[in-house]
């Protein structure tokens, strides 16, 4: 599963055309279960944030904790902003995925996750995502 | 399909009700509603409940049937998150509607302040996504606060228009014996709140709570236990994704929309008809986007409206006589079961609050960030 979230899978109907993050069993309009996984573009906008002074127990050492809805392509992800400051923070503003790891599940385990870091001055950076997917 | 009464009420007073155990706090709700229905003894018992196992109980209908001389009879647990009283309304319906039984008790209990706040608040993120929305540790506020921005963006809403839904709330409940914050506040308070979840602040949002409820619901056989049976008109359930990242549009709630247009349909009634409702104002935010999908103001101006001074006592409709989530409180899966108890009694005319009558009311209790919603529609 967790793979299939630092892939960033997401899922394409065939047949009404609709990408949905996260991937789904069929269709969310039309129904349909004819789909294929598609990997979503890395690159994408913020539509809406969040800073979390208080998220929930375990995850406490990302306080204040940067949420974001981001506009990928024909889909929007559920993400954590790294790498900026909350103040930093805009609607519209340009970020990439990177991989990074998240707070301990409750058996312990330290999971890698996708965040999303601003595009410091439009430079897109590929050879540096490419380098975090091949160690992750 | 039989006809559906409501023959009784019993509500417990919302708050941190450490004093009390879960099953204490449930039967004193159960004898209520019974001694309302002239002490009949239902056949079958539904319960709603989110987070019983924070207090590690699970097997709720067998622990508080038995709890209250009810050993024997039928029953079970319906969980749908925040809207867990409102499936447990839907389950209870269908097994008098369906002439299964004839009397069913549906009640809600909820206990929150027996673990540390934020056990309770990953707790509650549990009606969120797991593998894609709590893996980055978002409180259901953050989930909220994500909605909200974007709304107030779109549809150009200001900070104090957000607010005024906070005063009001406050206002009504400042009369109702059963409510947690009866204190009235006014627009500086909501705007100098802490934030807990930018935009959203403290008083934004409605208080971690403990309470229970029940009604006692029965077929046509049994409507005269009470002197003012309440039917159930309308009633219905709808779905939508768990996850805000695949819905097709972040300012809205269809599951809302499509469960009351069910519920007005089946109680054969327009919007205009209802005279009062009470509403899921787990945040501001959700107060807006729940009034706009049941139709009672157009996309983007609920807040606009009730800053006008909409929706008081005296309006068509009034919303949330109680006091609402915001401030009667919010004991997750008893919720529903309270929005309920309150329309009936408003109808009956014995509301122990604001009193506001009317003939036809409706309530919506929703689930996750609108992902679970149950509408009923009650005629007096």
């Amino acid at each position: 599963m967790r793979n299939r979230l630092i892939r960033l899978s997401g899922t394409k109907c065939q047949d009404c055309g609709l990408v949905t993050y996260p991937p789904k069993a069929a269709c969310p309009k039309c129904g349909s279960r004819n789909l294929i996984e598609i990997e979503l573009p890395r690159k994408g906008e913020v539509l809406t944030y969040t800073i979390l002074n208080v998220p929930i127990k375990g995850f406490e050492q990302y306080a204040p904790l940067i949420i974001a809805i981001i506009k990928l392509g024909d889909a929007k992800v559920l993400a954590q902003l790294t790498d900026v400051k909350p103040e930093e923070v805009r609607v519209g503003m340009k970020v990439q995925a990177t991989i990074r790891r998240t707070a301990p599940t409750l058996d312990g385990v330290v999971p890698y996750v996708v965040k999303f870091k601003p595009i410091k001055g439009g430079k897109i950076s590929s050879e540096e995502e490419r380098a975090e997917l091949a160690t992750a | 399909m039989h006809d559906v009464f409501i023959v009784g009420v019993g509500l417990t007073e919302v708050g941190k009700r450490v004093d009390i155990a879960l099953r204490d706090l449930a039967a004193e709700a159960v004898v209520k509603a019974m001694e309302d229905a002239g002490n009949e003894k239902p056949e079958a018992i539904v319960v709603g409940n989110m987070l019983s196992s924070l207090v590690e109980q699970e097997n709720l209908a067998a622990l508080i049937a038995d709890h209250v001389g009810l050993r024997g009879i039928s029953g079970f647990k319906t969980e749908g998150a925040c809207g867990s009283g409102g499936a447990a309304l839907l389950a209870g319906y269908s097994l008098v509607s369906s002439g299964l039984f004839d009397k069913v008790l549906v009640m809600g209990v909820e206990k929150l302040h027996e673990r540390p706040t934020p056990d309770t608040a990953r707790g509650l993120a549990y009606a969120a996504d797991a593998d894609y929305e709590l893996i980055y540790g978002i409180s259901f506020a953050g989930l909220n606060a994500l909605v909200m921005r974007y709304y107030m963006d779109k549809h150009s809403v200001t900070r104090e228009e957000m607010a005024h839904w906070a005063v009001m709330m406050h206002e009504n409940a400042y009369h109702n014996p059963y409510a947690q914050l009866r204190k009235k506040i006014t627009l500086e308070t909501v705007m100098n709140s802490p934030v807990i979840a930018d935009p959203v602040r403290l008083f934004d949002s409605c208080p971690l709570s403990d309470g229970a409820a029940a009604i006692m619901l029965v077929s046509e056989k049994y409507r005269e236990l009470n002197d003012t049976p309440v039917k159930i008109a309308g009633i219905s359930n709808a779905l939508d994704s768990p996850d805000l990242s695949s819905r097709f549009e972040l300012d809205r709630f269809i599951a809302a929309k499509l469960s009351t247009e069910r519920a007005l349909k089946m109680a054969n009634i327009s919007i205009n008809d209802i005279d009062v409702a009470e509403i899921h104002d787990a945040y501001s935010i959700v107060a807006a986007i729940s009034i706009e999908e049941i139709g009672f103001a157009e996309r983007g101006k609920a807040p606009k409206l009730w800053a006008e001074g909409r929706f008081r006592p005296g309006d068509k409709p009034v919303l949330n006589p109680s006091g609402g989530l915001k401030a009667r409180g919010h004991p997750v899966g008893a919720t529903g079961v309270y929005q309920v108890a309150e329309i009936a009694m408003q109808l009956r005319g014995d509301f122990p609050g604001l009193k506001v009558g009317g003939e036809v009311g409706l309530a919506q209790n929703i689930g996750g960030v609108g992902s679970n919603v149950t509408t009923v529609v009650l005629k007096r």
